[in-house]
């Protein structure tokens, strides 16, 4: 009687894990089949085979399996473990974001000389003040500081809400450009907006509400020694004179990867170290996101041979300092420390 | 605890009831202003039993289709009733603060 439906309904639950469709699936089946369902078998037969399940059915199953893969307190250890990796990236991407914002920030106090020993920034990089896309990109840039610090510290619905807003001046000013061959303001092109703007605003669904708290002292200090660690070297580059030797963003996001997984090796491959693995997962979807930016950024530089050189050089670079972390990242899917237990697990 | 939760738990809390039941149960409790799907429902449903405030009552035949029934464990029960009394609390604040308490007793 109800086979076409079942079977559409079926399909749309293999998006669930399999372990979670063993406990669940039948019953979920059921309660969806008995809010179709008449009892009277022509008017069910014709419903079988008419009816599908709707969008709404199939987002919240969609929103059920991103939650149960990317697992937070309580589930099975490999989903945990995806979930931890995922919720470290998106810190840290959001870290990115917030460096840059850090520098603007510095880079606006420069030109304004509001600090008298800071040195006032290189003529070439000063922009002229422009209209309102100008100060639009300013306040995004500034907004990913909160969206950070509001993120590192809980509040997570707070950090998605703020975040899915800071994302659309950019795209708006994309398809902007896409339209008049202009670019508005100083907006990042496609490339930065997918990887560095969207992935991780739809990463931030590992923030659910059984995401395990995240210690936010270390992120909220990483932002001071993220921005000191990449903005020193660069500022003494630029103030000796050596400014040929600055990377370029793409670069400089390989070359920090490749900086960190050089920094975990001795922990991943340490037998007393328990618990690396989704930290060197972490590195593993940092490293693939550092890596599709360089390679998406290439054909900007086709005209000069030595630019490519100098980033596919970069690209091998973070490739053999990933391959030291990669097993301890493959390891972590089965043997990442027993989640914590729920606050008030089956007290009954 | 939130809304689609404190709903689901109000559904069980005088008899034992099937995923839709409870879906049914939820729609008429909020006026219809809560439609739950039945991936919410199951997302809410594993975690409540997960944190020990629901288990399952017993399993029934129905259209060749095996049927869960679910009912609140002793813990479910006081946390629904902490939650209900917490929620009335900020009830009564907000009806202060409105000044439609003393209307209310006045009418």
């Amino acid at each position: 009687m109800s086979g076409e439906l079942e079977r559409r309904y079926r399909r749309v639950l293999r998006l669930l894990p399999r372990y979670y469709r063993a406990q669940w699936e039948q019953d979920m089946i059921g309660a969806f089949l008995d809010g179709w369902l008449t009892g009277d078998p022509e008017t069910d037969e014709y419903i079988s085979r008419v009816a599908w399940p709707g969008w709404a059915e199939v987002t919240s199953v969609a929103g059920l399996a991103a939650r149960l893969y990317l697992g937070g307190t309580g589930a099975p250890r490999r989903y945990f473990a995806w979930g931890q990796a995922v919720r470290r990236a998106v810190l840290a991407v959001l870290l990115v974001h917030a460096v840059l914002a850090a520098d603007i920030l510095v880079f606006l106090e420069r030109g304004r000389r509001l600090v008298g020993w800071l040195p006032p920034p290189p003529a070439s990089l000063v922009i002229a003040p422009g209209g309102g896309w100008d100060m639009e990109y300013y306040l995004v840039s500034i907004a990913w500081i909160a969206i950070f610090v509001t993120l590192a510290l809980g509040y997570y619905r707070t950090a998605r809400v703020l975040a899915a807003l800071a994302i659309v001046p950019g795209l708006a000013a994309l398809i902007q450009a896409q339209l008049t061959g202009i670019m508005p303001g100083p907006f990042a092109a496609w490339p930065f907006w997918v990887l560095f703007d969207l992935a991780p605003v739809l990463a931030m669904t590992a923030f659910h509400r059984n995401a395990p708290p995240a210690a936010p002292l270390p992120w909220l200090l990483a932002l001071p020694a993220g921005y000191l660690l990449v903005y020193g070297p660069l500022l003494a580059l630029q103030a000796t004179g050596n400014s040929a030797w600055l990377p370029d963003f793409p670069g400089l996001c390989c070359i920090l990867v490749s900086l960190a997984c050089l920094v975990h090796t001795p922990r991943a491959w340490s037998r007393q170290a328990g618990g690396t693995g989704p930290w060197s997962l972490t590195l593993v979807l940092l490293a693939a996101v550092a890596g599709a930016y360089r390679i998406l950024t290439l054909p900007g530089y086709l005209h000069d041979p030595h630019l490519i050189t100098v980033s596919l050089t970069e690209l091998l670079i973070m490739v053999g300092a990933v391959v030291l972390v990669a097993p301890d990242a493959a390891r972590a899917q089965a043997a990442a420390p027993a989640p914590p237990p729920y606050p008030r697990a089956m007290t009954a | 605890m939130t809304g689609q939760a404190f709903f689901v738990l109000t559904a069980l809390a005088d008899e034992p009831r099937h995923g839709y039941g409870i879906v049914g149960e939820v729609a008429e409790l909020s006026g219809g202003r809560v439609r739950l799907k039945i991936g919410s429902l199951y997302g809410v449903l594993d975690r409540l039993a997960a944190e020990g405030l629901i288990e399952p009552d017993r399993e029934e035949a129905h259209d060749g289709r095996l049927r869960r029934y679910y009912r609140l464990t002793r813990d479910g029960r006081g946390a629904l009733a902490q939650e209900a009394e917490l929620r009335a609390a900020t009830a009564r604040v907000v009806r202060v603060r409105l000044g439609l308490a003393g209307a209310e007793a006045a009418g």
